[in-house]
């Protein structure tokens, strides 16, 4: 073995680089998929929305939750990330390999990761105009929705399809469910999301010319 | 009635490297149905005795003659010709040392493999010849034949995008064949020694779940549940020392 190599070797690293992967995945879907449901609040009208977006700003979840996401956020860059094939040569090994095998699944994950360096983009710009633009109410964010719809539209698309596919993935390597139902049942919630933040998105544009 | 049936075939020699890599197409007399190892041989003996592919068995029971047909690994002698419509093209495994067109080396990779996961019971039993054979329950052993039945054909290897990129990723045939001393009862080893076998990326943790393993090999090894497990109990054993 090379010097370097004992020197920092910790045979638990790579567990725990697993587990924080496991974590902050599990951690990030659930809190899209809750937040999806908080923003579809507008389907049920704008005093709804508002007073949903004033209750946690009141009882402080927001000023706790944002910050833990983010760092949730951050610390899956770090664990899923480092799957990210970065030579070149890698990523002509895996688009080649993918295209041969047409294997569903190893298509899928092509994708988990394209999408997965979108969001990166995508997420923080959202996270930044929210935040600079606090507090959160239905005007606001109609106007928002107004000027930026497409943004918004394809944000939702590939952050639907990286948690729903995901959460898949994660339940599949782990092996606490089979794996057929368990892609059906992500496909369904992952439909039933992206229409509720489809209809939340038509609602707001509807208000913003109101 | 026979029909003609149309082969594409990858042609490459590593002792004549200044010939690059080709596709070469043959064309043959199918009869109703053959496996492509038929057709090779087919083809091997009429028209070009040069072409390399390996086999032994042609039974399945050997696997030797794994390669890629129509982008998927599969045992040639397991295959038919009738499955597909149209030219059919072979290519050799990737992440196998190739030898020359059709015919990887295997051996090696899986020599490597049983040396590194230390496949073998790890006892500190003395062997009695006299005695009579221990006892074992029919649940544990036949978890242990489900995971034997792996004949190290390497399709799950070569399908894996994972093994394709990293060279020191054991794989679905490497996990499941510790999968296979972990239920063992006579293997004495701790959770710990697998833990140092298998607890890290070149083991459970490299696996990204693609499951191109589990939808590819051949003699339907349920490696979806074995590389689960494994993660799951390399998880327990890292955590509670
Ligand atoms: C910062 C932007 C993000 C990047 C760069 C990113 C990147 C990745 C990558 C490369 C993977 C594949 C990892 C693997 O195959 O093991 C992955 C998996 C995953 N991502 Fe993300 N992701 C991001 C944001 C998100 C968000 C916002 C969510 C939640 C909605 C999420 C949920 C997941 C889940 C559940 C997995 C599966 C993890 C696993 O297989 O162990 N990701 N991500
Ligand atoms: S599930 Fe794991 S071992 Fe099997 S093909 Fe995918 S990455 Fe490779
Ligand atoms: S696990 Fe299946 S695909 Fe992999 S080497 Fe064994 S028999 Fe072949
Ligand atoms: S020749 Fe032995 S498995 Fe095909």
């Amino acid at each position: 073995m090379l010097a370097q190599k004992i020197l920092t070797r910790n045979p638990k690293a790579e567990l725990y680089y697993d587990l924080v992967e496991l974590l902050t995945g599990v951690t990030l879907v659930g809190f899209l998929w809750t937040h999806m449901l908080f923003v579809a609040t507008i389907l049920l009208g704008k005093n709804t929305f508002n007073s949903l977006s004033q209750a946690l700003d009141d009882y402080y979840l927001s000023y706790v939750g944002i910050p833990f996401i983010i760092l949730v956020f951050m610390m899956h860059i770090l664990t899923a990330g480092r799957r990210l094939p970065t030579r070149y040569q890698e990523q002509q090994i895996i688009w080649r390999h993918a295209k041969m095998l047409e294997g569903a699944d190893t298509w899928v994950w092509v994708f988990q990761v394209i999408t997965g360096a979108a969001i990166f983009a995508l997420g923080s710009i959202h996270m930044w105009v929210v935040i600079s633009g606090w507090p959160i109410s239905a005007m606001t964010s109609a106007e928002r929705m107004q000027a930026f719809w497409w943004f918004y539209l394809v944000l939702l698309i590939l952050g639907e399809y990286h948690a729903g596919f995901g959460i898949y993935r994660q339940f599949v390597k782990w092996g606490w469910f089979p794996r057929k139902p368990l892609g059906y049942i992500s496909k369904v919630i992952t439909a039933i999301i992206l229409t509720l933040g489809l209809a939340a998105l038509w609602v707001f544009l509807k208000l913003g010319g109101a | 009635m026979s029909i003609q049936r149309k082969f594409s075939i990858f042609r490459y020699n590593p002792n004549t490297p200044d010939v690059k890599p080709f596709m070469q197409e043959y064309v043959i007399e199918e009869p109703q149905s053959m496996t492509i190892f038929t057709a090779l041989n087919k083809i091997r003996e009429e028209q070009d005795p040069s072409l390399m592919f390996d086999f032994v068995c042609r039974a399945a029971i050997c696997g030797s003659c794994a390669m890629v047909i129509n982008g998927k690994p599969r045992l040639a002698c397991k295959t038919l010709t009738t499955d597909f419509s149209g030219t059919i093209t072979l290519m050799p495994l990737p992440v196998f040392k190739l030898v020359g067109d059709l015919s990887v080396d295997t051996g090696a990779w899986f020599r490597h493999l049983s040396l590194k996961t230390k496949a073998w019971v790890h006892t500190d039993k003395e062997f009695d010849p006299n005695a009579a054979e221990e006892r074992m329950d029919n649940e544990t052993a036949l978890l242990i034949y489900e995971a034997e039945r792996c004949i190290e054909c390497g399709c799950c290897i070569a399908g894996c995008v994972t093994a394709n990129i990293r060279e020191d990723f054991l794989g679905a045939a490497g996990i499941n064949r510790v999968a296979r001393f972990m239920v063992d009862p006579r293997d004495e080893r701790s959770g710990n020694e697998y833990f140092e076998v298998i607890g890290s990326d070149e083991g459970a943790f490299g696996c990204m779940g693609l499951m191109a393993c589990d939808d590819n090999c051949p003699m339907q090894l349920p490696l979806q549940l074995q590389l689960s497990f494994v993660r799951r109990k390399m998880l327990a054993f890292g955590l509670s020392k």
